[in-house]
């Protein structure tokens, strides 16, 4: 009995301890954008008069209230098509009986393995000579074809599991396939389409590698792509460089704490489903 | 990722759901259905799948990106893998994996050992911790921790309030710890989803497999090894393969934190592809290195999943 | 089954990439679009129309000091907008040859010859021979800037041909010291020979102190060994290799000797112990807490100490090996250039002639830069006045060196990791010259 509880609480201190080393770069980075803009800040250190001057700074001079909006243009581009293209897709896949319909999945699915580096050397070029590099669209086309082999997929499984009775029913009443759809199966697929749009949203907000080259123009870019710019300017005033840091991180963070069960549900069951 | 190595349980699906009314001998109409799948294929074939290819093309050529390419052929391939630098670049992220993959699995397995024996509350709690560090860009990630690192950083803050002064460094310009470093910076971000997946597993195990083994007699090291690792198997192939293919395409914590330096301590092949293709107009030799990264995580992900496959 | 599907998809959709792919990458417009610029021979004008234009100005050097300009700029040409467009070092470094070459290029653009030379033979600077001679820039600008900025045809020989942009204000690299610091340890200021600028960093080590800072983990590690190439190598070998001469090169043995005066240094203690680990914004911090008595930087770098030390700071070049040696600094103009796909030739060349202006060098002074025309600059003080007075000794003496860099695109990224390897001694001297050397030779014989 004793050992029981021994072994119950060593649980928890452990489980506290990781939990410390998760959370300690997220508050030195909070308290170091709470500190005069300027000083010298070492580790985590407490600061003596809160301030929210650097965010201000931040915010106006350094340019991240533009970039914010940049970032959710693009993210307002990238989700509702996303979600549209793969509902279709995956609807199709998981319910018809599409000769070759598995090579097509497959095809869908090896995607999952290109990695950005591999594409975004002729994209470069080739949106440049249709004049859609340093524009919004070029992130957002690109984007909703990076995230189709994972949504699709995602779609697909959700269709899969849908009791096939359902449609059954529906078609003998003579309801056409968009019909079904639309009336029968996609108010079922809220849940699902809830953790979709979470993912995809993430995925976009955090992208930086593909906006780093398709927006060379610096007011267009993403707040995470602005960051990395924004680094190589401010490397000694680390109370300004933590402001810049923190307003990146605020808005999918919160988005996360606010929907932090379709996060959840998505990131491992996007990983362990099939 | 993740999905690849799932596929295995369903790849012959038989997809016979739904009895087909016109099926069978239909001709066209059984196409009619891919009216659906279309659009997405547009986007994915148009914005993915054709560049992929194109790169592969662009690898043969010596171009600058400006004026008239050269056609090449293997050349660049060959510079890639005779060029010290560039070969250190893919050993670089290959030692990345150690700390991005197989850390944060020790880790995650160890707590699974640690906690799956009992039921928690509050676990909600920890658990959205936990996936903290998966869900904020990896370039906030890498400006954080380039400063934990630094002369006045955590980290050394932490060496000086325990007496090791004597350690202290600026972490990521020293040729010996900036790719270590670099590498913690994964493992910081990995363990927790490594964690949380296979504590998710492990509830799905029958409580009475643990019963049967624990009226055996065994204790908590041999359950963990005869009940709790075999249970884990798919969830391990799954987080091998995410965490590997994050370690292989770290360009981003890599790019803020060090931009491969000291020296070319801490290049990758993604820096590379940047930094040649854009910077030093050599787009064929950029091509190249992207192709060659690619089909190394393409042969990660394939053995990853031949090795998880012998079921049952 | 399925895995043949795939393949014969797969198949199809490379044979269709190879279709849309089949010209040759570059084929279709390698800069023909707007090539008007490619010989000066045609008359331009030096009136800018009435009609409303907005400019475009990426730049990497002096915020401050470009919006001053562009608001004195825009007082005399109300038709004219100038918008700046502000990227720091290392990534316009990286991304500036993507910018000129886009559709969107900027108009006007700050020049970095390592980086953009590839840009002259593609035909996307415009060549500014037409407007030097409409203006008579040859007149209003000094020779030692207009000279730096010319380059032939194939972008790769410098120093003679065609100018491609023109000077704001100049930059000059050299050492800054703590006059308390050294008074202490009993240091005399200026050294007249490296001989006893070594002594003084003998002496700062004894008292305690750290001798030199310097930022290798970006630029300044680059400007330590380059100085010491100014010192002790011949200015002709160092102009020969640097600016894309037949034959020139940087493996000789004065240039090694200078190399291992480089790595001596750091094996003893010279520089700041996390030398790698430090930018130069960084290093300059140091400097200023009087954390060292020395600092390796340029001249952007003096505004800030002059700020924070006031008369305890002064600057000097570093010296050569014996007493009068003529003064040899590395430095550069900021400078602009204009993109052959503007749409406003004539306003962006009037900005450019704007530099000249006794307006402009008096904004440029204040900005901590260097007025081209040494006469122009206003009367300073302190260390910004030391570095008015070593510039114009260099400027007498012919003997400002551009920085290594320029020597090939790809010398940037390996002299960086190069002079980190070389202070954590991972590199041998020679070594590291034959590198450099091997990517000019790759970059001249493409």
């Amino acid at each position: 009995m004793n050992l029981q509880r021994t072994e119950r609480w060593s649980g928890y201190v452990i489980l506290t301890l990781l939990a410390v080393g998760i959370v300690v770069p997220f508050l030195s980075i909070f308290f170091a954008s709470m500190q005069p803009s300027g000083s010298t800040v070492t580790g985590l250190s407490w600061p003596d008069q809160w301030s929210l001057d650097n965010y201000r700074e931040a915010w106006t001079v350094a340019g991240f209230s533009g970039l914010i909006q940049n970032s959710f243009i693009i993210c307002l581009g990238v989700v509702p098509a996303t979600l549209l293209l793969s509902t279709l897709a995956g609807y199709a896949l998981g319910t018809m009986r599409l000769p070759g319909g598995n090579a097509v999945f497959m095809f869908f699915v090896a995607g999952l393995t290109i990695p950005v580096e591999l594409i975004v050397v002729p994209l470069y070029f080739n949106l440049d000579s249709v004049g859609l590099l340093n524009t919004y669209w070029a992130v957002i086309l690109v984007e909703i074809a990076l995230f189709m082999p994972f949504s699709v997929f995602w779609m697909r499984t959700h269709f899969r599991a849908t009791p096939p009775e359902l449609m059954e029913a529906a078609r003998v009443d003579g309801a056409s396939p968009g019909m079904i759809l639309r009336q029968i199966l996609l108010p079922l697929a809220r849940p699902s389409l809830m953790t979709l749009a979470v993912l995809v949203f993430m995925w976009s907000w955090n992208q930086f590698l593909l906006v780093l080259i398709l927006i060379q123009d610096p007011d267009r870019r993403t707040a995470p792509a602005g960051l990395g710019y924004f680094v190589g300017q401010h490397t000694t005033n680390i109370p300004v460089l933590s402001a810049g840091t923190v307003i990146v991180i605020l808005p999918i963070m919160l988005l996360y704490l606010a929907f932090q069960r379709s996060f959840i549900a998505g990131l491992l069951q996007g990983a362990l489903k099939g | 990722m993740s999905a690849l190595t799932r596929l295995k349980d369903e790849a012959p699906v038989p997809s016979a759901r739904t009895p087909q009314r016109a099926g069978g001998r239909g001709g066209l109409r059984r196409y009619k259905g891919y009216l659906w799948v279309l659009p997405a294929l547009v986007f994915y074939v148009t914005f993915a799948i054709l560049p992929a290819f194109h790169t592969a093309y662009l690898s043969l050529f010596d171009w600058d990106g400006v004026t008239l390419a050269t056609w090449v052929g293997l050349e660049n391939y060959g510079e890639v893998f005779s060029n010290p630098d560039y070969r250190n670049a893919v050993g670089h992220a290959l030692l990345l994996v150690a700390f991005f993959s197989w850390i944060p699995i020790l880790i995650g397995l160890l707590m699974v050992g640690l906690l799956s024996r009992h039921r928690r509350r509050g676990m909600t709690f920890y658990r959205v911790l936990f996936f903290l560090p998966q869900i904020v860009p990896l370039v906030a990630v890498g400006i954080t921790w380039r400063w934990m690192y630094g002369d006045d950083g955590v980290v050394n803050q932490l060496l000086r309030g325990v007496g090791l002064d004597g350690f202290t460094r600026a972490w990521l310009g020293d040729f010996d710890f900036a790719l270590p470093a670099v590498g913690l910076v994964g493992t910081w971000a990995m363990s927790g989803l490594c964690m949380m997946l296979f504590l998710s597993g492990v509830q799905k195990v029958d409580t009475s497999l643990y019963e049967a083994v624990r009226l055996d007699g065994a204790g908590a090291v041999r359950e963990f090894v005869t009940v709790t690792l075999p249970a884990l198997r798919g969830e391990i192939a799954v987080a091998m393969t995410v965490t590997t293919v994050a370690a292989l395409a770290s360009f981003d914590i890599v790019y803020v934190t060090t931009s491969g330096g000291p020296g070319s301590q801490t290049t990758v092949p993604g820096l590379l592809v940047y930094r040649l293709a854009f910077s030093e107009g050599k787009v064929g030799l950029a091509a190249a290195i992207a192709v060659v990264l690619s089909c190394l995580i393409l042969t990660i992900v394939f053995a990853i999943n031949r090795l998880t496959r012998t079921d049952p | 089954m399925a895995k043949t599907r795939l393949i014969r998809a797969a198949l199809a959709a490379a044979a269709a990439t190879a279709v849309l792919a089949a010209c040759t990458p570059g084929s279709e417009d390698a800069g023909s679009d707007d090539s008007d610029s490619s010989d000066g021979a045609e008359s331009v004008s030096t009136e800018v129309p009435d009609e409303d234009a907005t400019l475009r100005l990426a730049f990497v050097d002096g915020p401050e000091m470009v919006d001053e300009l562009i608001a004195a700029f825009e007082e005399e040409y109300p038709q004219v907008t100038i918008e700046p467009q502000f990227t720091e070092f290392t990534d316009y470094v990286a991304s500036i040859r993507l910018n000129m070459t886009s559709d969107s290029a900027p108009d006007i653009a700050q020049f970095n010859v390592g980086a953009m030379s590839d840009l002259i033979p593609s035909g996307h600077l415009l060549n500014l021979d037409p407007y030097s001679e409409a203006y008579g820039w040859q007149e209003s600008f000094p020779s030692v800037g207009l000279e730096q900025l010319t380059a032939d045809e194939t972008g790769k020989v410098y120093g003679s041909g065609s100018l491609r942009a023109v000077p704001a204000g100049m930059s000059l690299t050299g050492v800054f010291y703590n006059k308390e610091l050294a008074d202490e340890a009993g240091i005399e200021i200026p050294p007249a020979t490296l001989d006893e600028f070594e002594q003084a960093l003998e002496a700062a080590s004894e008292a305690g102190h750290t001798p030199l800072s310097i930022g290798a983990l970006d630029s300044g590690g680059a400007h330590m060994w380059a100085a010491l190439l100014n010192s002790m190598m011949p200015v002709e070998d160092y102009r020969a290799w640097v600016t894309g001469e037949a034959g020139g090169s940087i493996s000789t043995d004065e240039a090694l000797a200078a190399t291992e005066k480089f790595t001596e240094w750091a094996d003893q203690g010279n520089f700041n112990d996390s030398a790698n680990g430090t930018d130069q914004e960084a290093s300059t911090a140091q400097f200023v807490d009087g954390r060292s008595v020395f600092l390796m930087n340029g001249n952007w770098a003096a505004a800030q100490v002059a700020d924070e030390m006031g008369d305890n700071a002064g600057f000097f070049l570093l010296p050569g090996l014996e007493q009068d040696a003529p003064a040899v600094g590395s430095g550069f103009s900021v400078s602009y250039a204009i993109s052959s796909q503007t749409e406003h030739p004539e306003a962006a060349a009037a900005f450019l002639d704007f530099l000249a202006s006794p307006e402009a060098a008096e904004i440029e002074a204040h900005g901590g830069f260097l007025p081209p025309n040494v006469d122009a600059a206003p009367e300073a003080e302190g260390v910004l006045g030391d570095l008015n007075s070593e510039f114009a000794r260099v400027v007498e003496a012919d003997g400002l060196n551009v920085f290594p860099d320029f020597s090939a695109p790809a010398t940037y990224d390996a002299l960086s990791s190069g002079i980190q390897s070389l202070i954590a001694g991972r590199m041998e001297p020679q070594a590291f010259l034959d590198e450099l050397q091997g990517i000019r030779d790759e970059h001249h014989e493409e």
